[in-house]
């Protein structure tokens, strides 16, 4: 499941993409920004020989809680120690479209509104037994139960018909789930309340993508699950590594799945250890793991290291600048914008931009790793991307003139609001390494410059948890935020700003932007050229009316043993949940 | 004395009800809560709100305090929002990580501590003493997290002597002598560390306790008795020059469980304070407060033990 990585992936954001993330030395060397795009996306191919263990170092502070379940799990780390288990039921090309590659395929109809699902001949748990249709539905059974507390449920999920019927108690089964072979079958027609253009893409949201071993679970207790020992320290999955060992919160190892359906892997064993990210770069540079992340404030010391390859790849999120333009209506379930707030005036938000130094202060302070991006859809999203669009670029004379234009005078030192009453802007950031600090204030000073008197909220950075406290519930005392978001391999940028997201912090609402929105998710756009051309509308109008303005992305970067091979971060080579699929990896002959 | 004992641990019940309260509210003023770092479009906030609903985290805080302390006097920690486990459990896991660790650690301390505070007091401004005060001022000078990285840098990774993270190894089994050795093994690297460290408050009290107390009376009195050196030595001046050590030994007991933060962060060690930083940062509010009230019993434990340790030993203090 996409889900499953980009649920607690806020947490990891909040230290990574918008930390920007290095060490602050002044020998910023000219090279560093070539080295970052020589970085490929996988190892290099080589034939591959039997045998071998590999270990794994898991950088992070926090143990893992080892829920070995799509369904229940919460954190990112939980899905990353699973990996080599785990697998989803359907594979994507490398622009996170289905293809039927995967455990199963899948078919949309359009006009019936239903997706069937065949799960192959053949794919089996690591016990043995076959995946079967009511393996993929006990997936919503978990889900949909109240007593297993699963966060999982959502009202995109609710499209299937009868979910929420379901989900409520009101009732036994669900409907719109039908197993034309019966329980024992493969095959699973979904039935749904209405189809949506981004159903191609995994990570959609509107359907799960993997399934849980009925026949192993269903003597276990829905309350009691998700502390059960075969969801805690024996899972089986249909994956190419079975779990054979978990030390909790510090170890997981994995054996071969005899009966992986994509054959036999190649390694004799795996191992997933926790360690101190402190330690990481002195990890990489003693080839003590065989593979490892690297941390990105730690790149300089960590690119000399030796017998390893360095494997790159650029996740799917972006930092940001929001304003805050109005408030979230709970009541209504929807955003409010108020035309009279101190950040509704669109020269001001530009100005803002355009005082902004983004890409020289990435170069500067990342050595490359970070770098500004141009619009708010990712560029892995291929065409949905506008590459026509360039980013917003430090342009003092231009902002001066857009808020002299605008009646912002100066008064002094510090420039007022157009009704003559004092201007303070209060930013809204987190704390994150050690670099944060430095870049922000940086951008206090280029803001200075114009004449804007821009404070901290609270006097300093703040910790992420009372940071998103303040924004999500439209604090007084926030005008602008700096925050960061991970993204679904969706490219439907719906859910986060439509007029009915909760997620939409700027709390913007214009008429052009629910049309915009409304259009790319419509039934005209199951035409992809008309979905396409809606999205570079759409970048456009945001791109213009500058309420988000986009800031850097970075990439993460891995560190693995150069004898190994077949290590890839592309979508098509990946587990279906943002990982490397594990059989491809080997030694190299 | 039994009757003071009885006493003691009575005052202690109304004193754990303030600190459990004091605990609760402080936690709870914590911005944030178990889920918020959940919050992302992929996850529903309707669904978000129904689970904080159940857990009830939406009742006032008295009502969410008399809850949980009901819960408490069933012996009930309750389950913990992040691990999915019941508090008893995971606190139980740490805590026999940590007093493995602590009891090792304690051990080798006073293995280290007592000879090198013997020969200092012994040959007090000799080479023996100034070598051991330098050692001294170095190690109370370092910080522990500078030592510790450094340590885990040069035994862990450059020389490969020691693992370098964890409690124990990934492949072994539950009640072999291979998964006993793992644990040692994984044990030893932070407590040699930490015990070299923290060496200098017991160096200290014992030379100054043996400088002193060979200029007293009694000692001169036994001397002119003529009672050999040896037994003087052992028998009239150390015995009274342990008496600060023993003042502090209840605590170092209880001690033994509360684990050391620094040392577990940077050696990955499962313990009591790594989990304690895990679940404030996390916002773990039942792990939390069931943390504190244990941290908070034991140094009670602890005090009252080191009274009764010093009654025992010095019979010039009596409990009244």
């Amino acid at each position: 499941m996409k889900k499953a990585k980009l649920f607690g992936s806020l947490t990891l954001l909040s230290g990574v993409a918008l930390t920007l993330a290095a060490c602050g030395s002044s020998s910023s060397n000219s090279n560093s920004a070539s080295d970052v795009n020589k970085l490929k996306s996988s190892t290099p191919e080589k034939a591959t020989k039997k045998g071998g263990t590999v270990t794994r170092a898991i950088e992070t502070d926090t143990p893992f809680t080892g829920i070995f379940s799509d369904e229940l799990s919460t954190s990112a780390t939980d899905s990353e120690v699973s990996a080599p288990a785990d697998e989803s039921l359907f594979g994507t090309d490398d622009n996170f479209q289905f293809n039927n590659k995967g455990a199963a395929t899948i078919k949309l109809d359009n006009k019936a509104k239903t997706a069937t699902i065949e799960i192959k001949k053949g794919v089996k748990w690591s016990d043995g037994k076959q995946v079967t249709a009511k393996d993929y539905e006990y997936s919503y059974e978990i889900i949909g139960n109240k007593d297993t507390k699963s966060q999982r449920y959502t009202s995109s999920l609710a499209n299937l018909v009868g979910f929420e019927e379901y989900h409520e108690g009101k009732a036994k089964t669900i409907s719109g789930f039908e197993m034309p072979d019966g329980e024992n079958g493969r095959k699973v027609v979904l039935h749904f309340k209405e189809m949506k253009p981004g159903m191609k893409f995994s990570g959609n949201g509107y359907f799960w993508e993997s399934a849980a071993p009925y026949h192993y679970l269903k003597d276990v207790p829905f309350k009691k699950l998700e502390s059960s020992d075969q969801i805690r320290k024996n899972p089986i999955f249909f994956g190419p590594y079975k779990v054979s060992k978990v030390v909790r919160g510090q170890s997981v190892t994995f054996v071969p799945n005899k009966y992986y359906w994509r054959g036999t892997p190649k390694l004799d064993k795996i191992t997933f250890s926790v360690i101190t990210p402190n330690s990481a770069t002195q990890a990489i540079k003693s080839n003590k793991f065989d593979i490892a992340g690297v941390i990105n404030s730690q790149w300089t010391n960590v690119k000399s290291a030796k017998n390893v390859n360095f494997v790159a790849s650029v996740p799917l999120s972006y930092g940001y600048l929001g304003f805050k333009v109005g408030k979230w209506d709970a009541k209504a379930g929807k955003n409010v914008m108020n035309p009279n707030a101190k950040m509704s005036n669109k020269a001001l938000r530009q100005a803002i931009a355009y005082g902004m130094n983004i890409a020289p202060v990435a170069k500067r302070y990342t050595h490359g790793l970070s770098f500004q991006v141009p619009t708010l859809i990712p560029k892995q999203f291929g065409d949905y991307y506008d590459s026509s669009i360039k980013p917003y670029t430090q342009n003092l004379k231009k902002a001066n003139k857009l808020l002299d234009d605008a009646g912002y005078k100066k008064k002094g030192k510090w420039r007022v609001q157009p009704n003559g009453k004092p201007l303070t802007i209060h930013l809204a950031a987190m704390t994150g390494s050690s670099i944060q600090e430095p870049i922000i204030q940086n951008y206090i000073q280029q803001w200075k410059k114009l004449g804007l008197n821009v404070k901290l909220t609270g006097g300093r950075l703040i910790e992420f948890n009372s940071f998103y406290d303040k924004v999500e519930n439209d604090s007084k005392d926030v005008d602008m935020f700096l925050g960061a978001w991970s993204l679904s391999s969706e490219p439907s940028p719906n859910d986060l700003y439509s007029e009915k997201a909760p997620f939409n912090f700027s709390r913007f609402v214009t008429k052009k932007n629910t049309e915009l929105l409304q259009e790319m998710d419509s039934t005209k756009a199951f035409n992809t050229d008309y979905r396409v051309k809606k999205f570079h509308e759409w970048q456009q109008y945001m791109k213009d009316e500058a309420f988000v303005v986009p800031t850097t992305n970075a990439y993460s970067v891995v560190a693995v043993n150069n004898k190994l091979t077949g290590y890839s971060t592309k979508p098509s080579k990946s587990n279906g949940n943002g990982f490397p699929n594990w059989f491809y990896i080997g030694y190299a002959k | 004395m039994w009757k003071t004992v009885l006493r003691r641990i009575l005052i202690m019940i109304p004193q754990l009800i303030i600190l459990s309260m004091l605990v609760f509210i402080l936690a709870k003023m914590m911005p944030g809560d178990p889920f918020s770092g959940m919050i992302n479009p992929n996850s529903d906030p309707k669904t978000i709100a129904r689970l904080k609903q159940e857990y009830g985290l939406n009742d006032p805080a008295w009502v969410q305090y008399t809850r949980w302390l009901g819960n408490l006097l069933h012996g009930d920690l309750g389950q913990s929002y992040i691990q999915k486990v019941p508090v008893a459990s995971l606190i139980w896991d740490r805590a026999v990580n940590t007093f493995w660790l602590s009891l090792l650690t304690v051990i080798l301390t006073y293995a280290i501590a007592i000879p090198l505070g013997i020969s200092a007091g012994r040959h007090q401004d000799q080479w023996q003493d100034q070598s051991i005060q330098v050692f001294n001022y170095i190690t109370f000078a370092v910080p522990a997290f500078v030592f510790f990285i450094l340590g885990l840098w040069l035994f862990g990774f450059t020389l490969g002597w020691f693992p370098i993270s964890g409690s124990v190894s990934g492949d072994v089994n539950p009640g072999t002598f291979a998964y006993y050795w793992s644990r040692l093994y994984h044990m030893l690297l932070p407590a040699i560390l930490t015990a070299l460290i923290t060496t200098t408050g017991t160096v200290q009290y014992l030379r100054t306790g043996i400088v002193d107390n060979k200029v007293e009376d009694y000692v001169r009195t036994a001397r002119s008795k003529g009672v050999p050196e040896k037994v003087v030595f052992n028998k009239h001046i150390l015995r009274n020059s342990l008496l600060p050590i023993a003042a502090f030994f209840g605590n170092t007991i209880t001690g033994l469980l509360s684990g050391s933060m620094v040392v577990e962060m940077v050696f990955s060690y499962p313990g009591m304070g790594k989990l304690f930083l895990d679940s404030i940062s996390q916002r773990d509010y039942t792990t939390l407060t069931a943390l504190i009230l244990i941290f908070g019993i034991l140094t009670l434990i602890g005090n009252l033990l080191s009274d009764i340790i010093m009654s025992i030993v010095d019979p010039r203090i009596r409990v009244k």
